[in-house]
């Protein structure tokens, strides 16, 4: 018995290559890296690369000003781009039926280092420094009050495959029957704590990440947020299948063989009821990190082979941590809405072309290619986070209803 | 929407066992501020690198399956305030502008617990990690029927549970605030004795217990109670025996 329709109905995204659709899948389509800034503040005595957003963003409403902070000023900009089509939810299905369920590594923790620097300072936290602003809690319940939504809303918090699971999380709550509809997804901002934690791992990369190479040394950061309206409907773009594992393994390292990359994303195709030959594109986690890419070629190469196009999104935006299983599924998303006459264009994978020989032969998308699908369009994304939690999604889209 | 509560376990300071519980539940009584399990049952390595609350939710987690299901159930850990008092010293890091210790980092994600959980466990099924601030306990019960909307087959370890806030941050949360931790394994309905959660109209005139909502759930699940009403933020959960 195939799984009830989950349409991802409408998107709304913000990254350091912007929130503009059309701006945003032609710069996907081409593989423009060059929206990365360089950042000599954000950790002593380092130059970084990062994909933050540059981009002015929404104020935060002065009703919702307990839960100001970076983190939800990137929700709202996400947000905003789908504002319509959220409204009608919540008109159509009424305020109880819509829920929220949002992922994120970092809640407002960067605003919360300026409450702690005053803190140090003065010896009380700022005055206007409420604790919704920091709690991971808050992202999920300032979301619902900014829709006026009153359906379940929570913040799920996996490290790297938080906005992944928040997407499967929404497809069962309207699966069974406890919303009409979510608005899921996630946000995760730049801050101290997060690039000054694996800057102490040795896990950035001293230069832009560079996925799958021979010469790959480590990530970049990035910040972004994706909010996706979830319903029960058919048609549109769908999320087919999801595929999930813990490690058992390592906090902050994977099992080198990719055991558990290889059960979410076996399971993420069992669950959608595909095959492998099924896939037009994986992107892939592709963090740029040594133990990263060797276990997930590994395991791309187990389930998938060596045929279908893969592409690692990061150099673009950076790792987005916490965001990244949302974002990475709205460039999936966006493959599938811009796709022409069964015609896929396929974002590159961006690097020095340096192959490592330790690493499975994947086959990595060059710039300019796209994939041909017959009348259903299948893609698939990969991530994996910290405390040995993954996640893989398909999505897919039919020409004909 | 119907579930069933097959096991349950739960710790606080001085009520560790499920006989305590009972006492306590036929005669409940605020619960003390302070104190960690020893979580003997961790190997020392292990133990060294959890936290009270780590130590704290593993042990409301081994108390509620045996070994091969701690290997094999689907887990949900829930906890409105996670790591923040191990964050609070990496803030400060960041705001002197320090080194963070690599270990420290890598053991504060929201998702450390269920990390730790599944090396512990030699655990690889699939687990979520979250938080919804004073309606967290509703927020994990969703999730473990997020998981049996997917596979109603096994039953999902739900593990809920916070330590108080450090004084950083404290002031700002008014919240029966003690150590404590509830786990309980939740399965498809028809499979145990059932329980049942409907979501209805908030009533901000509706107190909260003295004591946090997991173990006010328990409390009215060892008692005769037909039902239980909670207040969550923008909703009342009204809990049933079905």
């Amino acid at each position: 018995m195939s799984r009830a329709p989950c349409r991802l109905a409408a998107l709304g995204q913000v990254s350091a290559l912007g929130r503009v659709r059309a701006e945003v899948h032609a710069r996907l389509a081409a593989g423009d890296a060059t929206h990365l800034s360089l950042d000599a503040e954000i950790v002593p005595e380092r130059s970084l690369w990062l994909g933050r957003v540059n981009e002015a963003l929404p104020a935060i409403p002065a009703p919702l000003a307990r839960f100001a902070c970076r983190n939800n000023r990137l929700a709202l900009a996400a947000l905003e781009s789908i504002g319509a089509e959220v409204a009608a939810a919540v008109a159509r299905f009424g305020p109880a039926r819509v829920g929220v369920v949002l992922g994120t590594s970092t809640s407002g923790v960067g605003d919360a280092e300026a409450a702690i620097a005053h803190r140090e300072r003065t010896g009380v936290l700022a005055h206007e420094f409420f604790y919704d602003q920091l709690e991971f809690g808050g992202l999920a319940r300032f979301v619902a009050e900014a829709i006026g939504a009153r359906g379940p809303a929570y913040t799920l918090s996996t490290a790297c495959s938080s906005g992944a699971r928040a997407l499967a999380s929404a497809r069962s709550l309207v699966a069974m029957g406890a919303c009409d509809a979510v608005v899921s997804g996630a946000a995760d901002s730049l801050c101290g704590l997060t690039t000054n934690g694996f800057a102490g791992l040795g896990a950035l990369s001293a230069g832009v990440t560079n996925p799958c190479s021979a010469n790959r040394d480590g990530l970049t950061l990035g910040e972004a947020a994706a909010l996706f309206l979830v319903t029960g409907e058919p048609g549109g773009i769908q999320l087919l299948g999801v595929g999930d594992s813990s490690e058992a393994h390592h906090m902050s390292a994977p099992d080198p063989e990719g055991r558990g990359a290889e059960t979410a994303m076996r399971d993420a195709l069992a669950d959608a009821g595909l095959a492998p030959d099924d896939v037009a594109y994986l992107n892939l986690h592709g963090t740029g990190t040594p133990q990263n890419d060797v276990m997930e070629a590994a395991a791309v190469g187990r389930v998938l082979g060596s045929d279908v196009p893969t592409s690692s999104t990061k150099p673009l935006v950076g790792h987005t941590l916490g965001a990244a299983g949302a974002l990475e599924a709205a460039f999936c998303w966006l493959v599938l809405a811009e796709r022409r006459g069964g015609e896929l264009v396929l974002p590159p994978h961006v690097w020095d072309g340096a192959r490592d020989p330790a690493l499975a032969p994947i086959r990595l998308v060059e710039k300019g290619e796209s994939a041909r699908s017959g009348g259903r369009a299948v893609v698939m994304t990969n991530s994996f986070g910290f405390g040995g939690n993954n996640c893989t999604l398909v999505l897919g889209a039919s020409d004909s209803p | 929407m119907k579930a069933s509560l097959l096991r349950w376990a739960a710790w606080a300071p001085g009520i560790e066992l499920p006989d305590a519980w009972r006492s306590w539940a036929a005669a409940p009584a605020p619960l003390p501020a302070t104190g960690a399990p020893d979580a003997k049952f961790l190997p020392a390595m292990l133990r060294r690198r959890c936290t009270p609350l780590t130590r704290t939710m593993l042990s409301a987690a081994f108390g509620c399956a045996e070994p091969d299901e701690l290997a094999r159930l689907r887990t949900v850990f829930a906890s409105r305030h996670g790591s923040i008092n191990e964050s609070i010293g990496l803030l400060l890091n960041v705001v002197r502008r320090e080194k963070l210790s690599p270990a420290t980092f890598s053991h504060t994600v929201h998702n450390a617990q269920a990390g730790l959980f599944s090396i512990a466990a030699g655990n690889r099924a699939a687990s979520s990690s979250l938080a919804g601030q004073e309606d967290t306990w509703t927020a994990a019960f969703l999730e473990a029927l997020v998981f049996l909307e997917r596979d109603p087959r096994e039953p999902v370890l739900v593990v809920v549970g916070d330590v108080p806030l450090a004084d950083t941050f404290a002031p700002l949360v008014d919240e029966a605030a003690v150590p404590y931790a509830f786990a309980a394994q939740v399965g498809a309905a028809g499979t145990g004795p059932g329980v049942s959660l409907e979501l209805g109209a908030a009533d901000p005139a509706r107190a909260r217990a003295p004591w946090p909502p997991a173990l006010e759930f328990l409390r009215w699940w060892l008692s005769d109670e037909e039902s239980l009403e909670q207040p969550n933020r923008a909703s009342t959960a009204r809990w049933l025996r079905a």
